[in-house]
This record gives structure tokens, sequence and C-alpha cells, in this order.
């Protein structure tokens, strides 16, 4: 369902991405790894039209993406959760859902029933400021709020980051639930390799702006690990 | 002159009437200013040729009255409309390609405020132009001790719906919901399928449509002439900037202040002398307080 076909992709006139091509299908869900560094933010960026400008073909379901300003890639049907959440603090949790309405399809006005069930805690504080909440339930917010767009596919840029132990699990176990119940194709760009392995499909490692192994999760092997993401 | 003649002794009436225009002052800057505040609060485009707008809503009501006999009160909402069409068309032909380069605008609003004024002395000519209000305009009203005129009344009360009109958009629908999300952070609000290019298309519009309703009715209290613009538009900044950027309540709080002020200083000498005051207390403000009255971190564009 998303193809990338050489894709290169530039902050200003520095190619942070180099050549990337990968193709992903529908239902599944792809873990990027990586260190620091490499691309990855950089990737979900592209995916959405963040940087300066790029070159080769983002396809959707045979749609060419690339030539696509970022709103009209977000009403194609991609959800998009940024690293460091981007919610917009000034905004209450249902503005910041309502949000999300803008790229939907069906042009649906009001805060989907659907995502108020996923998250008892911000249906029962929909007139809080945002800026008030935890990091935990930001990232809620975030993940509700990308939801809201009615996505087929959903971009998460390290979605557990900065936010409290205990509630980590919580937000692991909703990824892949949003993945195997709700049927979402996923890419979830994470730090953490043991939930990456526990939650994908297939997996991409990225080193220096490029793909250095990808394949299914089986063959996210130690010795890979180890020559890739060992520091 | 004598000091003895440059002070204005405190006398009740005349004193209560020095508030009461203090308030009319108040609305005019207000008005003058409102479209200039959405516009930087929104875009982070200080929009020089602000001004200038209110001189186009003039021209075209003097245009709309004079050539096509249209009434001064339906001239007054055209106004609003042609200019704020005006405004969308130099968004995409101009401000729409200095987004990234925030000095630029400032050079480039200034130098269409130049076009602006040069185009309309040549084409409409360099002589004073009158709009004619309605008699019942003109006539004043008395009211236990204050007396004043229907006009003033008229603008204020368009400034406060203006005012009230504005808010509601921005915080009751969906366009200024959308607004508002761009205004915090533009690349959220695009990854969410909002088109940033067309909110900002749209705010710069309904600035400039404000600066041309304002327009309307200066020109029926004074002359319009090419340069006009240039007297309201020092007043508009000093809103805005004492106000703090981004704040609709800052900027009606501030022309209240700043109205009231000016008026207070003005009676008791004169509205020279009070415009000094004004400008000296707002600097004295500003040292203080440089982010205004009601401050807003500025959103990250």
């Amino acid at each position: 369902m998303l193809t990338l076909e050489h894709v290169t992709s530039y902050y200003g006139n520095t190619p942070i991405l180099q050549d990337v091509s990968f193709t992903l299908n529908e239902g599944d869900l792809l873990s990027v790894v990586g260190r620091n560094g490499v691309g990855k933010t950089t990737l979900a960026r592209t995916i959405m039209g963040l940087t300066t400008r790029t070159t080769g073909a983002i396809r959707v379901r045979d749609v060419d993406l690339s030539t696509l300003p970022t709103h009209q890639r977000a009403a194609s049907g991609i959800g998009y959760i940024p690293q460091g959440r981007g919610i917009l603090p000034k905004f209450s949790v249902r503005e910041n859902i309502l949000l999300g309405t803008f790229a939907r399809k069906d042009r649906a006005e009001q805060v989907p029933p659907n995502v108020l069930e996923l998250f008892p805690y911000l249906a029962d504080n929909l007139d809080k400021r945002a800026g008030t909440l935890s990091g935990g339930q930001a990232q809620q917010l975030a993940i509700a709020r990308a939801l809201a767009t009615d996505p087929k596919l959903l971009i998460l840029d390290e979605p557990t980051e900065g936010i409290q132990p205990n509630i980590v699990e919580q937000i692991q176990e909703l990824v892949i639930r949003l993945n195997r119940e709700l049927g979402l194709t996923v890419i979830l760009v994470e730090q953490n390799v043991e939930f990456a392995k526990e939650a994908g499909t297939r997996f991409l490692i990225m080193d220096k702006g490029a793909i250095a192994a990808e394949g299914s999760i089986d063959a996210l092997t130690d010795a890979l690990i180890d020559r890739h993401l060992t520091i | 002159m004598s000091v003895n003649h440059f002070w204005t002794a405190f006398a009740f009436e005349p004193f209560m009437n020095a508030l009461l225009i203090g308030l009319s002052m108040a609305s005019i800057w207000l008005i003058a200013a409102l479209g200039l505040a959405i516009v930087y609060g929104t875009m982070g485009v200080i929009n020089m040729a602000h001004g200038e707008f209110v001189m186009l809503g003039a021209y075209t009501t003097y245009l709309l009255q004079s050539v096509f006999g249209l009434p001064f009160l339906l001239c007054v909402p055209c106004a609003f409309l042609i200019v704020a069409a005006i405004g969308a068309i130099i968004e995409k032909l101009l401000i729409r390609h200095l987004y990234k380069r925030p000095l630029d605008t400032l050079l480039a609003t200034w130098g269409l405020s130049l076009v602006l004024v040069q185009g309309v002395r040549l084409l409409v000519g360099p002589e004073p132009k009158n709009v004619t209000s309605p008699a019942f305009l003109n006539a004043s009203m008395q009211f236990w001790v204050f007396e004043l005129s229907w006009f003033r009344v008229f603008i204020f009360g368009v400034t406060i719906a203006a005012f009230v009109v504005t808010w509601w958009l921005l915080q009751k629908t969906r366009v200024g919901l959308m607004v508002r999300a761009v205004t915090q952070n533009k690349e959220i609000a695009a990854a969410h399928g909002i088109d940033a290019g067309r909110v900002y298309t749209l705010t710069f519009a309904y600035g400039a449509g404000l600066a041309g309703l304002a327009g309307a009715m200066f020109g029926a209290i004074k002359n319009v002439f090419p340069d006009m613009g240039a007297g309201y538009i020092v007043e508009a900044f000093l809103v805005v900037v004492v106000g703090g950027v981004g704040s609709l309540a800052g900027s009606l709080v501030s022309a209240l202040g700043l109205g009231e002020i000016y008026s207070v200083f003005a009676y008791f000498t004169n509205g020279t002398f009070a415009k000094f005051w004004l400008f000296l207390l707002v600097v004295i403000f500003l040292r203080f307080r440089p982010q205004g009255l009601f401050s807003e971190a500025l959103a990250r564009r």
C-alpha cells in the first residue's frame, strides 16, 4: 500500500535521506530502527512532505504523493504522530482531536466516537487545556488526533520517548492493538529494539541516511542489531 | 503663549466629554488596528501597507458613492468586500512568497504601500475627495452632560460589531479553528489536513477587509486623499504592540487605555502635547513589558 522508490530528501540543500526504496503491504507494522541521527525521523517527515524537497516517488495505493503538499497527503489517509507529540498546547483536548477531522474524507465535524472509545481519559477531559496533560496523556491525544483523520496508514515517531515507565507499556499495547485489531498499517520509528521486535511484522534498519537492512521481523537478528545499532 | 493658557483647568462637564471622546478615539484606533493585529498574530506578517488598505477603503466608498450613487451605509460593507478581495490578490501575488523571510515582508509591504499611494494619486488624482454621510449621522445628540455626534456613535457601534464578529469567527467556527491551529503550529496543522496557504490568504483578506471597513468610515470624518493611511497606521501599531501580539482582548484593552490617556492629556493641554505624552508613555511601558499587556508566547512558524 505504500511504496518508496529512490527517495532522496533534503533539508535546505543537504540530502538527509539518500536513495531509500521499500514497499509496505496492507496490515504490516514496519519497525524503523537505527542509531540517533541516521534519518529515521526524516523518513517519517519525508512521507508527510515536511522536508525542504524530495526526489523519487512516494506512492500510496498507486497515487504519487511526492508532488502533493502536506495537507493533501494527510487527506490521502496518512495519520502522523510526530516526535515530541506535537500537541497544540493552547487548544483543549477536544480542539486537538477536531484538528484531525480536517483530513477526513467524510467531512464529519464532530469528535469521532470510535476515537473516544479507545481513550476513556480523553473522553472524560475533552475541555481540559492540552498544555496541562502529562506526557502519556499527550501521547494518547496525539494518537487520538491522528485516528480522527480516519487513516489507513499511521506513522508513529518514537511514541514512548520521554514517557514515564509505567505508562510506556500502555502505549506499546495500544500501538500493537491499532495494527492487530484495528487493521491499520503502521510505520513505527522506535529506539527500543525489544519493543520494535515485539510489535513489528517487518523491520527496516537505517544507517547514515540510507537503508542498511530490511526484511521480515524474524530476520532482525542479534548480529544485525550488533552491527547497526550498538554504539 | 503663557503658561496659563497652556493648561486647561478641570471642569466636570467638559472633562466627562473628554472621556467620551477618548472612547470614540479608542474605537477609531481599534477598528484601524484590528486587521493589523489579526494578520500579525496569525501570519507573523507586519503589514506596512495596512494604512493604505484603509485608504483604499475610503476611496472605494468615494467611488461607489460618487460614480455609482450607492448610499453611504451600503458603501461600508462593500468597502470591506472589495478591499478584502484586493488583499487576497496581494497575498497570492506577493506576501505568499515571503513567509520564510519575515524581514523581507516588512520591506515588501512598505514598497506596496508606496505603490498603492502613488497608484491612487495617478488614477484618481492628488486632490482630496469628500464622502458624504447621511444627514442623520451628522446630527449631534445630547445625553445628560454628554454631547456627541451620531457619526462617532456609528463608528463605535461598527467597531464593537467587527470585534465581536471577529472573536466569534476565531473562537466558534471551524474556519477559526483552522486559523488558530495554523497560528500555533503550521506543520502540525498541515499534517492534519489544513491548507495553511488558504488560511493565510483568508486571514490576510479578512485583515485587509477590516482596514477597508475602517477607511469607509474615516473617509466620512475627514477627507479622502492618497496619504491618509499614514495618519492612522501609527496609532494602529501602538494599539497592537501595547496590547500584545496575537491577542484580540489585548488590542481592545490597549485601544481603550491609549484613547483615554490621549483624550485626557489633550483635555488638560492640547492634541500635539497629548501625542507626545502618549508616545513617551508607550515607550516607557514597552521598556518594562515588551511583550505587551496580554503576553502570549510567539508561536513557532
